[in-house]
């Protein structure tokens, strides 16, 4: 490796290539292995970055993003449920879950800890207790409302932290608990229309990415929002006054009689909404730490029982529908008695001969049995089944169940009978309103719906106008002096309505528990409400008569429900005759 | 003239820095006050869900006939004392 003697150092004229140092030879094998290292390091870079750059940019891309970006959550709110006056009936609040990490909480003084137990509404053993884990998380306490919750943050303990959820609240409490249902802690629904409605009223939440700053602050969006979505509300067709009042009268009813259990549901009969639903026993939504299942069932809509003579009314306008009676037919229904194959059927007082519609008035079995044996059961089974009986009824409650009425061509002459005044078939009691449509509106039968609804319902006619006049004008009299329900009376209005009581079934037999009913509509003249009544087994000893324990809280509703709907009275006010000794029905 | 030009465009291009600066801070700023903007409305909502609910628990029907019942003497209606306005009746 030699160089030509180009350069020349100074002025001197001494060439470079002339100093004695330079001209040390070395063997040109060092210089080639310095070239090659330097190259192969190079090399090796390039390779490096190419490495970096190429193969494993995503995780570096994220691992650097994780630094200064942040994904944070949009929570949505649950929708509101409110009743047809946009009255709040359940609303969600944030509130804080309060977790730990046991063992930095366990670092704490003990005098921390007893304060910590006391803002949680806990002994000290327990909250050990709930520390003593080999979790790194634990939730010390859900739902803790947002004043505990900064005071417990305040206390400054380390490992306690909290975490943003909702909680929802009901004004109402027990008074529309079945209605409306409940949330679980996880703001899901659980029962009634929390549950029914979940899909709309939970909200979908969002999420976005943010680049935050030193200090916490939001500097930047670096990705597009994912906005949340809050769940929508929900408009009952639920009249929060109407339901009230319905539920203040059921239960004076049933503390009266010392009944088991009662329920009361309110039909508007121009929309089919439903106006009101009452049940006893209930349960306070806030509240449900001693819930028992007898509380929690929604016995309107969930029970089934047999109606006795409130269907009285409809083997009577199919008789009428079909032409085989009229009002003015009469039927000997004396001695009381009437054997049929080998069973009897009675009624409770030997009535003589009625007419069809006294037979109506009175409650005479025997009556409406005679008539029903006229008509082939295929023709009844139609007209149940029509008006809804058998058929889970299309309103979207969860748990609404469907009644039992057997396939006609099982149907034994002594079954037809009774099946004519309501036994040998059972039915909820929202069923039994709903069937009352058919006289309220004219023979027109329409869907019962819980939401609010502005629309025309859409309608089916089941029974001619003229034959749902006819058993309108009956029902009428029924709540005369001389029929059944005279206890049913509203001052002011014309009101028309059908009483029921019938045994029990228990475990397959007939007992001697009874349950007493009452369907009615007000005011005759134009129906605006279909009421429904329900006690299950009076145990007071005076009574068990529908007449007697369910026609009074009929009366006190309508009167005050229509009233509140801003009804005009059809009567004069001072017509209520009660009689001293009211006929009783037969069963 | 041609040595003037680049001067010329470098005084430009710190301007037009500066202004970038200017500009990204602004940026933050009226994003700041959109945050806050944001949470509060948050923070109203919440309120607002809250005066709803503290509306129907006061006026909760069952409180109303208590106190008018016992704090007012008011007794419910009967027909017999109520007078009846239809429109078009003498």
């Amino acid at each position: 490796m030699t160089r030509a003697p180009s350069r020349v150092a100074g002025t001197r004229g001494i060439p470079f290539s002339a100093s004695p140092v330079l001209q040390v030879q070395l063997p040109a094998w060092r210089s080639r292995i310095v070239l090659f290292l330097l190259f192969a390091a190079f090399a090796t870079l390039i390779g490096r970055a190419l490495f970096l750059q190429g193969m494993s940019t995503d995780f570096l891309q994220k691992q650097g993003a994780s630094r200064y970006a942040r994904t944070l959550e949009l929570p949505a709110t649950r929708g509101k449920i409110v009743d047809r006056n946009g009255h709040v009936l359940a609303s969600s609040v944030p509130v804080k879950a309060i977790w730990a990490i046991p063992d930095d909480v366990l670092q704490a003084a003990p005098e921390k800890l007893r304060r910590l137990a006391a803002l949680l509404d806990m002994s000290e053993r327990d909250l050990r207790k709930k520390l003593d884990s080999d979790r790194s998380f634990v939730y010390l306490k859900r739902q803790v409302e947002h004043e505990t919750a900064d005071r417990i943050i305040k206390l400054g303990i380390e490992g306690i932290q909290t975490r943003k959820e909702y909680k929802r609240f009901y004004p109402e409490g027990e008074v529309m608990a079945h209605v409306v249902g409940f949330t679980n802690v996880e703001d899901a629904g659980q029962d009634g229309m929390e549950l029914a409605a979940q899909k709309t009223l939970a909200g979908v939440t969002g999420s976005r990415r943010v680049i935050k700053d030193r200090l916490g602050h939001i500097v930047e969006d670096i990705e597009a929002i994912r906005e949340p979505h809050d769940g929508r509300d929900l408009a009952l067709s639920i009249d929060s006054k109407i339901q009230y009042i319905a539920f203040s009268h059921l239960k004076e009813a049933v503390e009266k009689y010392k009944a088991k259990a009662g329920g009361v549901v309110v039909l508007d009969v121009k929309t089919g909404e439903v106006l009101a639903l009452a049940n006893l026993p209930t349960y306070n939504p806030n509240n449900r730490a001693a819930l028992t299942g007898a509380q929690l069932r929604n016995r309107v809509l969930t029970d089934t029982f047999e109606p006795g003579s409130t269907l009285k009314p409809f083997t009577v306008a199919l008789g009428l529908e079909t032409q085989r009676v009229t009002p003015s037919t009469t039927f000997q229904t004396a001695p009381g008695r009437m054997t049929i194959g080998t069973a009897t059927i009675g009624d409770s007082h030997a009535h003589g001969l009625l007419t069809v519609a006294q037979i109506i008035q009175k409650s005479s079995n025997i009556g409406t049995a005679k008539i029903a044996l006229e008509m082939p059961p295929r023709e009844m089974w139609e007209l149940f089944t029509n008006i809804g009986f058998g058929q889970q009824p299309k309103v979207g409650f969860p748990g609404a169940v469907a009644g039992r009425v057997r396939p006609y061509k099982s149907w034994r002459p002594i079954e037809q009978a009774t099946m004519s005044y309501g036994h040998g078939i059972s039915v909820s009691l929202l069923q039994l309103a709903r069937a009352y449509m058919i006289f309220a509106r004219d023979g027109e039968m329409i869907p019962v719906t819980f939401h609010k609804s502005t629309d025309a319902p859409i309608t089916q006619r089941i029974i001619s106008a003229k034959t749902a006049r006819e058993m309108r004008g009956m029902l009428e009299t029924v709540v005369g002096p001389e029929g059944t329900a005279s206890k049913a009376q509203v001052p002011g209005y014309r009101v028309g309505g059908k009483t029921g009581t019938a045994y029990k079934i228990v475990g397959g037999k007939y007992v001697r528990q009874y349950v007493g009913s009452f369907v009615g509509f007000a005011p005759a003249s134009d129906p605006r409400i279909i009421i429904a009544v329900m006690i299950d087994e009076p145990a007071s000893g005076q009574s068990y008569y529908g007449g007697t324990v369910a026609a009074p809280v009929f009366a006190a509703v309508a009167a005050n429900a229509l009233r509140a709907l801003n009804v005009a009275p059809d009567t004069s006010v001072t017509n209520i005759i009660m009689p001293a000794n009211p006929v009783q029905e037969s069963m | 003239m041609s040595a003037r030009l680049p001067l010329m465009l470098a005084v430009a291009l710190v301007l037009c820095a500066l202004a970038l600066v200017n500009a990204q801070y602004q940026a933050r700023q009226l994003f700041i006050d959109l945050e806050r903007a944001h949470s509060s409305a948050r923070q109203l909502e919440i309120e607002w869900a809250q005066l709803q609910l503290d509306q129907s628990t006061l006026g909760k029907h069952a409180r109303i006939e208590a106190s008018a019942m016992r704090d007012l003497n008011m007794v419910s209606l009967t027909a017999a004392r109520t007078q009846y306005l239809t429109a078009g009746a003498k």
